[in-house]
Parts: C-alpha cells; structure tokens; sequence
C-alpha cells in the first residue's frame, strides 16, 4: 500500500519535473479521515455445498440429455437411410414386377399361352336376350386345329421373357405365397390345401395325415436348415 | 521509473512526439488504403471477385422430368418409362487394382475375404451374363469412363454392386418401355435416343409427354460437399403428362392379327383395319399389317412403321357409292326405291362405263345398284347432279379434308377441283376413282350415315393425365350435318339392303343387323409407273343397324388373284362381333330392311 502511494505521483505523470516528486514515504497528510472500519458479521456459508452438487448434477444432467439426443439423431439417422434403401429396393422391386405383369397381360403372350393351354378362339358366337328371352345366333363350339391366325411377335421388351414361360400346373399360387406366416396359422393354411406350407415334408392330403403331421416339425419360417428360429427383433409398436 | 525520468532528462521529448505523430499517420493512412479496398472488394465488389468465388462455390444438378406414360382407353400401359441401370469403370482404376477385399459371410460369420482381380473379373462376367474374356477387355485400359453394359435390371444391378469390384459402378438411366410391342406400335411410335419422339403420338405429343426438367442451385465448398448455410434454389421437376388414348388395345390386338392373317393368306401388300365409335368418333382399333414393335422399330421395314390408316391415301373405289347415293337423296334426285333401266355397258359423253359382273338389261332399283356395285347405275343416278354439286357432296363428307387425330402425316387425299376433271374422271369419282383418301376418311364418311347425318371428327387422343390423377379431355372438334336425318334412315336401309338383299351377304352377323358396303378399286401403280398394278379391295360396314354404334373397315392392298373386296367379308365380320361382344351391345331388334333390289 505504501509503495504504491509513494510511486503513484510518478506514474500519473511521466512528463512532469522530476524535482516535484514528494518525498518517498510521505503520505498523504491533507487527506480526509477515514471512515473507521468495523467488523461486519456476514451470514455462515453453509449452504453452499448442495448449490454446488445441484450444479453438477444439473451440468451431469444436461450432458446426458446432449449424448442421448446425439444418440438419438444418429441412430434416426442410421434407420432413415436404411429406409431409404429400402424404399428404393422396393420402389424397384415394384417396378420390377409391374414390368412382368404387364408382360404377361400383352395380349399376344396372354393369346400364346392360351394356345399352349389348349385353348382355341371361339368363332361363332350366340347371344341371349335376359329382357325378351330370345336366344339369337348360333353358337357352336370352337374345334381344336381350326384355321391358327398369324402371330403377332410379343414385345421385345429386353431383360424379359420373350415367350411365356409354361406355367407349374401343380398349384401355381403356392409358388407365390410367402414363406414366414404366423406358426399359429400354418395348420389352418395346410387344411387348405397350401402344400408350400410344408417344403420338408410330404403335403398333407387327408384330414387324418394333416392331424398327424401337424405337431410334428412343419417349419413355418426359415429356418436355414437349422431347427430352431433365430431370435427375432421386436418390431417398434407391437 | 528510473528510465522514463532518464529519458525525459535526454531532452528528446519533442523527437518522440513527433515519431508517434508520424507513426499514427502512417498507420491511419495504410488503415485507410485496407479500408478502402475492403470497401471496393466487399462493397462495390469491383472486379466481380465475389460473383466469381460464388460461381466457383456454386453448383447446378439437373433433375430430369420423368416422361408420361400412353395409356389405351382401359388404362392398360402402351408405353412408360423405367429404370434401367449401365455397368461403367474407370478402367485406370480397375487395372492396377490385383486384389481387392469384400466382406463375405463364411461359416455363419462374417469377414474379409481377399478377392483377386481375375476372380472379380469372372464373377462380374456372370453376374452380367458376358463372356469372361469380354469382361476384361472392357475392363483393361485406360479410360476413366467405360460402359461395360447397358440397360440392366435392378435384379442384376444389384448383384454387381455388391461384387465391389474396383473402379466398377452403376448408374441409372431412363428407359422407355413399350408393354403390348407392336399391338398399336404404330400409333405410339418410338423415341430417338432415348429421349426425343420420332413416330406416331411419342412424336406429336412429345412437349406433353416430356414435361420441364427441374433444377438444383447449391454451393460447395473446396471439398465438394455442400455448404449447409449456403445458397440452396430447387426448381422441381415438372413430370410429363400421361397421354390417354381412344385405342383399346384388346381390339387392336384382335384386329391386327386379323388383318395380318388375312394379308398373309391373300399375299397383299397390306392391309388395314380401323375400327371406330360411330356415337363418338373415338377410334378404337387402327391395326396395321407388319406392326413396328417401339422396342425395337429396327425390325420392321421403315415404310410399315406409320399408321397407314391415316398415312396411306389410295382410290377408295365402290364404298364412295355411299356418297353418290346419299348425295341424290339429299338433292331430291333420287330415292332408293327409285327405277333404273341399266343396259350392260352404259356410253355417256363417250365414256362407257361398265360393271363387275357381265349382265344384260336389268330393271334395278337404287338400292339394287348399291347392293349389286354398278358403276353403270352409280354413274346414272350421279349425272343427275352438276359436276360442281358432286364436288361439293364429296367435300361435305370430308374428302380431301385430312382428319387431325394427332398422328404424323395424315394424308388429306386427292380432291381435283370440279373444273379440272376430265371427261371420264367427272364420272369415275362417282364410284371412287380418279379421286383417293384415306381409310380414316372413308370411316368418317360413314360415320356421319350412321349418327344420323352428323360428321364427328375422329378422334384419337382422348385426354391428358396430370400428375395428381386428374384428366383433362381433349377438346371435341366441331361436328356438322351432312345430310338431314331422314335421308341417314334410308342411306343406312339400302346399305343394311346390301347385306340381307344384295351381294355382301358374307358380312351378316347373327342376333345383329349389319349393314354395308364393298369397294375394289383398280390401285395405280407406285413409282410413276404408268397403268394400275393390282386390286384394293375393301368392305365397309356398321351396326347393329337399328341403332348403329360401330364401323369397321377392311383394307386389303393389291391381293394375289382374283380378289374382291367381299372377300375380306369374314374378316369384317368376325372383328365386327368381336367389338360388339367386347362392348356389350344390345342384339339387334326391329325388322331388318330388306329393299327389293330389282325393280318389278
């Protein structure tokens, strides 16, 4: 305190004579008295340690509340862009099926494997009037081998089959049923006659082989040659 | 302390007042010199610094508008675009690249395999259903950009994407894709390189079908990648529209192969079919012989890959009696049970005239004459009427007026003014030579007999579909009497005469009342050769007659042999109960007419 009273003169002004400078140690005599100083007893600090902890837990807590939300986003993240994906493998899956569709309902492939059905075209056709019940024009059945017309090319669509192939006359609609379905169903599907159910074993036909084979293992879902179903995922909202 | 007192005491204060002066001046004057070009940079941007950086930072990704589908009137798709994927390398890439690594599942686990680059080669080679060797030919070199294959499927592209063979890639591009091939190929026609229409409606309704592109403005920093708090302008694409056709393309198909087997058999030229909505004038089957398939044109011979039922104009020949006939009941000069003394062969103005069939003098009625095809008769009811009235009556059933059903050249035929014909040729168009049109012309001509003397325009187009499902219909073009309704009735009586009375009886339909008319007109030869080389043999027809809804047409281009255009009779009939079946039309009801073809 002393010191700095004794150099303050000098600091304030660098310019000023030097001979001017008060004398060291010298304070300053022409002051005001101070006001006298007393002790003033201040509150007991006691209360501070939980404000800290609140603090921390507060800080700890906002820090979590970040790290779960960054968590969140990113996982969000991940699963747009797996939906994403997946959308578009649909989106051409779709296409890619729309496209077979329409292959099969062009007429001159849906006419071609009419023919390979044994189907022929009728000619003569008869009409029935349901208001006045009179029947005009003579139908006669179409004959097998009559006059075959010219065949139109089918669409040389690339990437597709050019001509139908034969469908599996066994049960063409098994072929498209999905494989996983329900275990609960799969006995009920089977009494209905969906043998592709039941790629393992010999289809049930009786009502009495369906009894008997349905305890025994007719895997209703992949299995990967394995015998027992991979743990399976709980689907968000179920 | 003690050296600032020094240094006071040295005596060159005013020196550094003066240094510091100078110092703040110098400084102030550079701040201004930065101040001033942060001004001309920032502010007046002098120089375009800022527009380039911007430039530089900016990049424009185009977003392609996706070309509208062509639908027939069911909706069923004749043409639409997919995606279709082409194998691309970067063959620097793939050739110093011996081994690559790929995560495989082995024994249920997965891991890094080590994969070398002969066996990528072969897997890709498979994968792509190409010979090994080919593979690795188009993957060697040096070029940064190979097309390896085209036009894949989603299927395949997705098995070469996870091969991870280096430097190989996909990328998508558009495809167009016709379903039905060649079932009304003609009239969808087919794009040239990929993206611009160059036949039929892929032609003529290219700005509608092609749409706007769209665009991207956005800026990148150094690293190519987007800068989030920049500039970001989309433009959306705005998709074509989808064109909606009157065609049905079961019709079609059914009279295209129709025409085709009958063409094959009689080893014409070719041949045409057009089937049309007399109520309407929607067409509804335009079936063409030798059909181009859009997926290919290439395969057919480029004269077959128009619509000839628009496209080709010839000599009509006796289906133009319709108009003679219609014509002199209009004026008053005739009526169909009006009599007729026709000698074998008829001489006016020293032009003899003469029939089909070999006859002697006969008592005809009009309706006889129409349903027996005599050019003798047609050309004594025709004389009734001035040269110019004929004219007149052929322009007013739209000969020489070429439909506008927005398919490329449409042919408006030939209708010399009445001043120019001949001696011979004022008398020819009565029974449809010397004058030529189109088979839409002829259907239209009919058309208006059959909707009680009112003309439609065909049409072809039947709407637009926006993207949000909502469809715009082509505007009707004007319609007009051509002739009164009363003498529709008795056009309609002798043509249904001709079915049941006179020649045309192949065209019967059992449970309907057809009614018709033939035409074989001699075809003038092509490439100026002088003469006629061959026949064109046609027939024409509508019902049910009581209340009558379709025309069809046969066409039949210069047939080997002795051919008629009764001939086609079987094939008009079997697409005429096809489209009547199709549709659900009533059987017919009421007494069919049957006006005596000999005058008694």
């Amino acid at each position: 305190m002393s010191t700095a009273a004794k150099n303050f003169p000098v600091v304030s002004g660098s310019a000023a004579p030097a001979f001017r400078t008060s004398p060291a140690g010298a304070p300053g005599g022409g002051r005001k008295a101070r006001t006298p100083l007393s002790v003033v007893r201040s509150a007991p600090a006691k209360r501070r340690a939980p404000f800290v902890v609140l603090c921390f837990a507060l800080l700890a807590v906002a820090l979590v509340t970040v790290l779960v939300l960054n968590i969140s986003v990113s996982t969000a993240q991940y699963q747009l862009v797996e939906l994403r994906s997946k959308q578009s493998t649909l989106t051409k899956q779709n296409q890619d099926l729309t496209q077979q569709v329409q292959n099969f309902e062009a007429p001159q492939n849906l006419a071609a494997k009419a023919t390979a059905l044994g189907m022929v075209p009728s000619t003569v056709k008869g009409q029935i009037d349901l208001s006045t019940l009179s029947v005009t024009g003579k139908a006669t059945p179409a004959v097998q081998g009559g006059a075959v017309g010219a065949i139109i090319p089918p669409p040389a669509v690339a990437g597709l089959l050019a001509v139908v192939p034969p469908v599996n006359a066994a049960d063409p609609a098994a072929s498209r049923k999905p494989a996983g379905k329900d275990p609960a169903a799969a006995p009920a599907a089977a009494s209905e006659g969906a043998p592709g159910q039941n790629p393992g074993g010999p289809p049930a036909q009786t009502p009495a082989a369906h009894a008997a084979s349905a305890p025994a293992p007719g895997p209703s879902v992949e299995l990967h040659g394995g015998s027992i179903p991979a743990p399976e995922q709980k689907a968000p909202g179920q | 302390m003690a050296q600032s007192t020094g240094k006071a005491k040295s005596g060159k204060v005013p020196n550094a007042r003066k240094r510091l002066r100078l110092g703040l001046g110098i400084m102030l004057t550079l701040l201004l010199v930065v101040g001033g070009k942060l001004f001309l940079v920032q502010g007046l941007d002098v120089g375009g610094m800022a527009e380039a950086a911007l430039n530089k930072r900016m990049k424009e990704t185009v977003l392609p508008a996706e070309r509208g589908s062509i639908l027939d009137a069911n909706g069923t798709v004749l043409a639409n675009s997919v995606i279709r994927y082409n194998v691309v390398v970067d063959q620097t890439v793939n050739t110093k690249t011996d081994k690559f690594q790929r995560l495989e599942t082995v024994d249920g686990k997965e891991k890094l395999v080590d994969v070398t680059r002969d066996q990528g080669i072969s897997e890709l080679a498979s994968a792509l259903g190409m010979a090994t060797e080919d593979v690795r030919k188009a993957v060697t070199g040096n070029q940064r950009y190979y097309i390896v294959a085209k036009d894949l499927k989603p299927d395949v592209e997705d098995r070469v994407t996870k091969l991870l063979v280096p430097g190989v890639g996909t990328e998508g591009v558009s495809k167009r894709v016709y379903p039905n091939g060649s079932v009304a190929g003609g009239i969808v026609g087919f794009l040239q390189d990929g993206t611009t229409g160059q036949a039929g409606i892929e032609q003529t309704q290219d700005g509608i079908l092609k749409g706007t592109d769209g665009k991207r403005l956005f800026e990148t920093g150094a690293d190519g990648l987007r800068i989030p708090v920049g500039m970001d302008q989309l433009t959306p694409p705005q998709n074509g529209k989808d064109v909606k056709l009157t065609i049905n393309s079961d019709i079609q198909y059914f009279a295209q192969q129709a025409i085709q087997s009958q063409s094959d058999k009689q080893g014409a030229e070719w041949g045409t079919i057009v089937v049309m909505d007399a109520k309407t004038g929607n067409l509804i089957a335009m079936a063409d012989t030798n059909a181009p398939d859009p997926n290919d044109p290439g395969r057919v011979a480029a004269k077959d890959r128009g619509v000839r039922a628009v496209t080709a104009a010839y000599e009509p020949g006796s289906v133009e009696k319709m108009i003679t006939a219609a014509s002199a009941i209009e004026e008053g000069t005739s009526s169909p049970l009006d009599r007729f003394t026709i000698p074998p062969t008829y001489t006016v103005d020293n032009q003899t005239f003469s029939d089909a069939f070999t006859h002697g003098t006969e008592q005809r009625t009009l309706a006889g004459i129409i349903g027996y095809s005599m050019n003798t008769g047609t050309v004594m009811v025709g004389q009734r009427l001035s040269k110019e009235k004929r004219h007149d009556w052929l322009q007013k059933f739209g000969i020489g007026q070429a439909p506008d059903i927005g398919l490329p050249a449409e042919a408006a035929g030939i209708l010399t003014p009445a001043d120019q014909w001949d001696d011979r040729q004022q008398y020819t168009v009565l029974f449809g030579q010397g004058v030529s049109q189109s088979t839409v012309q002829t259907v239209r001509a009919y058309q208006s007999i059959a909707n009680d003397g009112v003309m439609l325009q065909p049409r072809l187009i039947d709407g637009f579909v926006n993207a949000d499902g909502t469809e715009e219909k082509t505007p009707v073009q004007d319609s007009r009497q051509v002739v009164s309704k009363n003498t529709a009735q008795q056009m309609r009586d002798i043509l249904e005469s001709a079915v049941t009375e006179g020649e045309i009886k192949d065209a019967a339909i059992d449970g309907y009342r057809v009614g018709a008319k033939t035409g074989t007109s001699e075809s003038p030869c092509d490439d100026g050769k002088p003469g006629y080389c061959g026949y064109t043999a046609s027939i024409v027809g509508m019902a049910p007659m009581d209340d009558p809804r379709f025309i069809v047409e046969v066409i039949l281009q210069r047939p080997q042999g002795n051919i008629y255009g009764i001939t086609n009779g079987p094939v008009f009939r079997s697409v005429m109960s096809q489209v009547l079946r199709t549709y659900n039309v009533q059987p017919s009801t009421g007494t069919p007419a049957r006006l005596p073809q000999y005058a008694k």
